[in-house]
């Protein structure tokens, strides 16, 4: 890939205080110790990267977690000014932080301003405190106001919070009043969350097994039709499945990925999408750091594929061939309220979509799950409801 | 391309109208399965490579007979342990994973064991009844509540030879004398005519019998007693060496190496390599390419002698030429043919379709196979406008079915579709004329044309206690049965009698009995011929559409409960699609049930991020692949799960 285009960065921390009893991410309580050689590995492999790259503009940063406000704010500079250093940040670059309600402290905020952040992600969850307990988050729906006071009052103006709905226990007024605080805050963006039951989470096994019920999937319907109504009185624009977001507020690290464009992940666990390759780090952190530690590779100049093997931490790669890639940009790309747009597809492609995708989307059109129109193919209001039975149709 | 001229044919005629249901799933199933010891046995082969060493008077014929999970199989492995046949303790399952599943035997094979008995070395011959032994004549459900004497009796009449019979357990349910242990019984044939009349109470057969001797086998105590009592009770084969060949054909598989096995009982005279035989029913003439004794393994040996059982090779290449019951004779010898057995009827119909048409050339394949081993089954071309090409297979029951559709799914990795099953009815035309169909496709539609419809009936026998009399009463009469005699059989146990509709019985009437009885109710049952009934067909639609592959013929008066119960299981076991499904049951024109599965509102990943790409595409993937396996009806995706719904009631 050519140094010119810009690319977005992921950095992860994979440190909670508690693991929520629902997250199925790489992300581990009780590692506190290793948090200073954690950061000195990070750092080695942003500077990795960074030659490796040829120090590439990076338009957008993201740190996410885990639980990143959970860090010492130094370490969060630090971290920073090697991504200085490796990288050229564009001077409007967006820098996001994710951050839990209870770890703001003035001082830390003022830490993050000045290090470079300029957007918090406050994991909100809920304004129900019988609900936050239900998700085993620590803080109470008291604790989220005040936080995201003191981080407007501290001078961040690009704040989102993440709400979820589709609950255990959770009903139709507890969603509806939590919606209605929510939009009192009026923080510019809003990511709103159905519940998804991963795989091995204790929330998984309890529903399981009996313990807590099982989440009603119409009464989620409802609340996301409340949600979509709730958030247009706001004069929020509903950008993407889950986001809303007010003008000029649209998470423009996240949009990276939804518009299928290149990615560098750093830490344990990141995936990247660098080139024809997607590839992610290995997941322990313990290994992560020990391997950072030993690293000494000069493979500048190299082809793609084994520049990235030279990278020690690298676990897994996937070479994209055009078909996945197009795949890929329909199931992303339609997440979004903008589309597919036709003339950017064309560009990338060759050609627009009706030449790949005719029957299928002769198809999405009949069942009314997508229209077609001038400038761009985009979900209808029905197809957002039911993304996935248009985003599989894409892949063979 | 079809090799099996059965999976080609239409239903021929007589096939139809000469239908008798007989033989039960029960007895289909309970025989014994020796296939299941892999172990090569060593040391008898050495010691039995020539046969000649046994005469007549050295041999013992005889089979295990008892009802289903009185351990047969069991007795068996006991039996082979202390012969040296197999490893003692190593007790090894069923090989079949429908067999391992169900705990119960499919394929049932003969071995052969050597006991030094006072100084002499007999040869035993372990012989598996087939299932179609149980087809009988009528007299025989006298001796139903103590069904081992209809097989004894039915053994020495049917192969001429002396074979005796070791029950073991005889009916725990009729008797609490049983419960503890298993037991070996030899019963005189003098007994018999004692046996006229089926009040007799257990405890007086056991006064009569010969002998009996208490062993466990689930134990291994007792073994030897049953080994010499064998030996000492059982009569040597009355046949003769000196006399033209006479061989019985009593079971054959399909080897994919060497052809058609073919299991054999040799009354007179010897076979050998070499040796030219024709076989009375089919006139065809065979070289013989080797003989030899059942063992865990095929043991070759030069020849087999009269009184010895063991198989045949003939190069058959097809398994219809090997018929049950056939005689074989050296070509050119007159022979006066063995009486054979009478042929196990079918009795539940159901269709079985690929998943898809693409599949349709493996299943064929799947299935001529799997029909080689197991005869029982026919097999007739079919097709459904929802299913598209199939089959319409014929089973002895409901299980028989259902193993059958598992073996095909487990040992053949088949997609298959079932539909739902139905006896064969016969209706009477008002111009007089008849017919049989097994498929309610073939229901007539110009109802004004038909005089009446006749359902097969069976003459069910139950034997209970009397503390569940009571439910099993209601539970018969519940299945439209008419009661045609109570007898209490002693102070506690009841015999009943019942005719009851074959429909209402294929499908879980057993396994009703014993849950309503705590196991300790048995029932069985034969065929009584056609009685008239009001049959009327159910259709099933979906979204306005008639699914052919779902219609059933019932009783009119059950029509409503069925058809509620059909669109229940469906709403329960068809997915919530983007469209509204509405499920209706309608006989003709009138719509009798209905059920609607409400549109699929809302299914969209809630969050994809860089990280998730990956994995959300597999989900998405698998999404697919699962929609794959759905057969799309109209606009409407059914499972496999949705189809077996309907069938299991």
């Amino acid at each position: 890939m050519s140094s010119a285009e810009p690319i977005s960065l992921y950095v992860h921390i994979p440190f909670c205080e508690t693991k929520c009893p629902y997250c199925d991410f790489n992300t581990y309580a009780a590692i506190e110790p290793l948090m200073p050689t954690y950061v000195a590995a990070l750092k080695s492999e942003i500077a990795l990267w960074g030659s490796l790259l040829d120090g590439p503009e990076v338009h957008t940063v993201f740190f996410g977690g885990g639980t990143p406000s959970y860090l010492p704010s130094e370490d969060i500079r630090h971290t920073m000014k090697a991504i200085t250093t490796a990288f050229n940040l564009a001077p409007c670059a967006e820098v996001t932080l994710e951050a839990n309600p209870g770890d703001f402290t003035a001082d830390k905020l003022a830490a993050y301003l000045d290090c470079g952040i300029n957007r918090l992600s406050i994991g909100i969850q809920s304004f129900d405190d019988d609900l936050l307990q239900t998700l085993g988050r620590r803080h109470n729906a008291a604790d989220a106001v005040h936080a995201y006071r003191q981080a407007a009052d501290a001078g961040f103006e690009n704040i989102s919070i993440d709400l979820m709905y589709g609950l255990p226990y959770q009903n139709i007024q507890q969603w509806q009043s939590t919606l209605a605080q929510a939009l009192e805050l009026a923080p510019p963006h809003i990511s709103m969350y159905c519940l998804t039951l991963e795989g091995g989470t204790p929330m998984e096994r309890w529903v399981d097994q009996g313990s807590m019920p099982t989440p009603d999937a119409d009464l989620a319907a409802d609340m996301y039709l409340m949600a979509q109504d709730e958030m247009r009185h706001g004069r929020y624009r509903h950008y993407e499945i889950s986001n809303w977001a007010q003008p000029g507020r649209r998470s423009q690290h996240n949009l990276t990925y939804w518009r299928n464009d290149p990615y560098l992940g750093v830490g344990p666990g990141a995936h990247s999408y660098l080139g024809d390759c997607r590839f992610s780090a290995i997941k322990s952190p313990r290994e992560y750091i020990r391997r950072m530690q030993s690293v000494s590779p000069d493979s500048c100049g190299e082809p793609m594929r084994a520049m990235i093997s030279s990278v020690p931490v690298v676990d897994e790669i996937e070479q994209i061939d055009t078909p996945l890639e197009m795949a890929e940009t329909m199931m992303m790309g339609l997440r979004l309220d903008e589309g597919i747009g036709i003339a950017g597809f064309k560009e990338r492609f060759g050609e627009p979509p009706s030449h790949f995708y005719a029957d299928t989307l002769d198809e999405l059109e009949r069942l009314e799950l997508l229209h077609t129109q001038e400038d761009a193919l985009r979900l209808t209001h029905r197809g957002r409801m039911l993304g996935n039975e248009v985003f599989s149709r894409f892949f063979n | 391309m079809m090799c099996d001229p059965r999976l080609g044919c239409p239903p021929p005629v007589e096939r139809l109208y000469g239908y008798v249901p007989n033989a039960s799933d029960v007895s289909y199933l309970t025989t014994v399965s020796l296939r299941r010891h892999p172990f090569y046995p060593k040391g008898l082969l050495h010691r039995t490579t020539s046969s000649r060493g046994f005469p007549e008077e050295r041999v013992r014929n005889f089979s295990i007979v008892a009802h289903v999970d009185h351990g047969k199989s069991t007795l068996a492995d006991r039996l082979l342990e202390t012969t040296g046949v197999i490893e003692e303790g190593r007790q090894v399952l069923d090989h079949l994973p429908v067999e391992r599943e169900r705990g119960i035997t499919v394929k049932a094979q003969s071995a052969s064991m050597v006991h030094l008995h006072r100084g002499h070395r007999y040869l035993l011959n372990l012989i598996d009844t087939p299932g179609h032994v149980t087809s009988a004549t009528k007299c025989l459900a006298l001796w139903q509540p103590l069904r081992e004497l209809c097989y004894w009796w039915m053994l020495n009449r049917v192969f001429k030879l002396k074979l005796w019979l070791i029950s073991c357990s005889p009916l725990r349910q009729t008797s609490q004398l049983f419960l503890s242990s298993t037991r070996l019984i030899f019963l005189s044939p003098t007994l018999r005519e004692s046996m006229s009349s089926y009040t007799t109470s257990l405890d007086s057969v056991l006064k009569r019998a010969y002998s009996f001797c208490q062993i466990s086998a689930k134990h291994g105590t007792g073994i030897d007693k049953v080994l010499s009592a064998i030996i000492e009770k059982i009569p040597s084969p009355s046949g003769s060496r000196d006399k033209p060949l006479c061989v019985l054909l009593f079971d054959s598989w399909y080897d994919h190496y060497r052809g058609v096995v073919c299991v054999v009982a040799v009354k007179d005279g010897s076979i050998g390599v070499g040796d030219e035989v024709s076989s009375y029913h089919t006139g065809l003439s065979y070289e013989v390419a080797e003989v030899g004794l059942l063992q865990t393994k095929r043991v070759p040996i030069p020849r087999l002698y009269s009184g010895q059982v063991g198989y045949v090779l003939l190069g058959m290449r097809n398994s219809t030429e090997a018929h049950v019951g056939d005689t074989f004779y050296h070509t050119g010898s007159k022979v006066t043919p063995l009486p054979g057995f009478i042929a196990a009827k079918p009795m539940v119909f159901a269709g079985f379709y690929p998943m898809d048409q693409s599949e349709y050339p493996v299943l064929r394949t799947a299935l001529e196979k799997l029909t080689l081993n197991d005869s029982s089954v026919s097999v007739f071309q079919d097709s459904s406008v929802a299913l598209g090409q199939g089959w319409r297979l014929g089973f002895l029951g409901l299980l028989h079915m259902d193993v059958f559709r598992q073996r095909l799914e487990e040992e053949f990795d088949a997609s298959i579709l079932v539909t739902t099953p139905s006896v064969p009815y016969k209706v009477v035309f008002r111009d007089g004329s008849e017919q049989t169909f097994l498929n309610p496709a073939q229901f007539p539609e110009e109802v004004y044309t038909v005089e009446e419809f006749r359902e097969p009936v069976v003459l069910g026998t139950l034997v209970t206690p009397d503390e569940h009399l009571g439910k099993l009463l209601s539970l018969c009469q519940d299945r439209r049965g008419v009661q045609q005699e109570l007898v209490y059989m002693d102070q506690s146990k009841v015999l009943l009698k019942y005719t009851l509709p074959l429909s209402e019985v294929v499908i879980d009437f057993n396994d009703q009995v014993k849950s309503l009885s705590s196991g300790y109710a048995s029932f069985d049952y034969e065929e009584h011929g056609y009685e008239p009934a009001p049959l009327v067909k159910l259709d099933v639609m979906l979204n306005g559409r008639v699914v052919d592959a779902l219609a059933s013929v019932v009783h009119r008066d059950k029509a409503y409960s069925t058809g509620k119960t059909i669109c229940g299981k469906l709403k329960d076991n068809i997915h919530r699609q983007l469209f509204e499904v509405a499920i209706q049951a309608a006989i003709g024109k009138r719509i009798i049930a209905r059920e609607t599965v409400k549109a699929l509102r809302k299914n969209v990943t809630a969050k994809c991020y860089g990280g998730d790409i990956t994995r959300k595409m597999k989900l998405l993937r698998k999404q697919k692949e699962g929609k794959k396996k759905m057969k799309q009806i109209g606009n409407v995706e059914l499972s496999k799960d949705a189809f077996l719904s309907v069938i299991q009631r």
